[in-house]
């Protein structure tokens, strides 16, 4: 949770578990294999903060920068995201307005601005997933509750 | 930046401790209530961390656990969240409908309410104790019933509080229904300036 791992190992699983209203952003470079999952809580980074990783915002530009240190190519690279759920059905006073649709917007921009397209994403709903992006064979899974772990594609909910 | 809201003396940390103390001893009341029968505390602990280590007080994110939710509002400004893991949960609800342990098979509606209210109740006694004790009133809110990985429920309480700095302080017990077992996690996370509110009755 607010954290980032990045991996060249092909034995590597990245995994974030239980992404709620959290966004788990995954990239992957086929050419020098690397690959890095992000899991961000809070859509932009106000002030300044001791954990970058935790905002969306700040998150995708540090997984990047921490991706071509490690050899890859931000032109070639794959990117994924699951999460971004409202998981609190109408509460009423509760001060987490959506921040899940807020972490998925927050996505969508900062990877506009920087040119990086999305190659699958599975994203909003009321559930919780996990995901796994397997460094050896470059891809990513997601996995609700009751559901089988499968492929990332391009779903909405 | 961080803002560590608690000065750590040991006359302010044993202070937080003894409210923190009647406070679960009574919500173990509140629960028991409902069940007609006694409820334990099997273990408390007190625990300052960064909000990222929220996640590692639980053991298995994936894991599917019942989370039932309140707030309390007000100048007593709290998260409250039972936490029980999916079957315990249903065994519960058998016990609280008066049925055989394993007729539950899917938490309905009816279930959910009466896991929201046994949650209700528990942040309630909770709220009472620290509320006698300190003269501080709070109000709370309806609760809300999630059943999902632990993970996932643990963003409720993180985007909640993640905007009001790096720190959080969580309190953490285990109840305990004698030899059946029954485990619930129960979490209180007070906003900041409600620490330092009860502090300043130090």
């Amino acid at each position: 949770m607010g954290v980032q791992v990045i991996s060249c190992d092909p034995q590597d699983v990245l995994v974030a578990y239980g992404l709620g209203s959290c966004l788990g952003i995954g990239m992957y470079d086929p050419v020098s294999r690397a690959a890095g999952l992000l899991h961000a809580v809070l859509p932009e980074q106000a002030g300044s903060s001791s954990e970058p990783g935790k905002f969306v915002d700040s998150g995708v530009k540090t997984l990047i920068e921490g991706l071509v240190r490690a050899g890859a190519d931000r032109r070639k690279l794959v990117v994924w995201m699951a999460g971004g759920a409202n998981m609190i059905l109408p509460l009423g006073s509760v001060k987490a307005f959506d921040i899940g649709a807020r972490n998925i917007q927050a996505a969508g921009k900062v990877l506009e601005a920087l040119n990086l397209r999305l190659s699958g994403r599975e994203v909003g709903g009321n559930s919780g997933r996990t995901v796994r992006l397997y460094v050896g064979e470059g891809r990513m899974t997601v996995r609700k509750v009751g559901e089988e772990e499968h492929a990332i594609t391009v779903s909405y909910s | 930046m961080e803002s560590l809201p608690t000065k750590n003396n040991e006359k302010t940390v044993a202070y937080l401790a003894a409210i923190a103390d009647a406070g679960i001893h009574n919500a173990a009341r509140g629960f028991s209530g409902m069940l007609g029968q006694e409820l334990s505390v099997v273990s408390q602990e007190m625990k300052l961390l960064p909000f990222r280590e929220i996640a590692s007080i639980v053991n298995g994110l994936e894991e599917e656990v019942v989370g039932i939710y309140v707030r309390s509002e007000g100048d007593l400004a709290s998260q409250f969240m039972l936490v029980i893991q999916l079957q315990t949960a249903m065994e519960l609800a058998d016990l609280l409908m008066d049925q055989p342990i394993g007729t539950c098979r899917e938490l309905r509606s009816l279930e959910r309410s009466a896991l929201a209210e046994v949650g209700n109740l528990t942040s309630s006694f909770f709220m009472n104790s620290v509320s006698n004790l300190t003269g501080i009133s709070l109000r709370p809110t309806p609760p809300a019933v999630v059943v999902d990985m632990a993970g996932a429920i643990i963003d409720i309480i993180v985007t909640a509080t993640g905007s009001l700095g790096d720190w959080v302080m969580m309190l953490k017990a285990k109840f305990a229904l004698g030899e059946r077992a029954v485990h619930a996690d129960f979490w209180v996370l007070p906003d900041a300036r409600t620490l330092e509110l009860i502090m300043s009755g130090v």
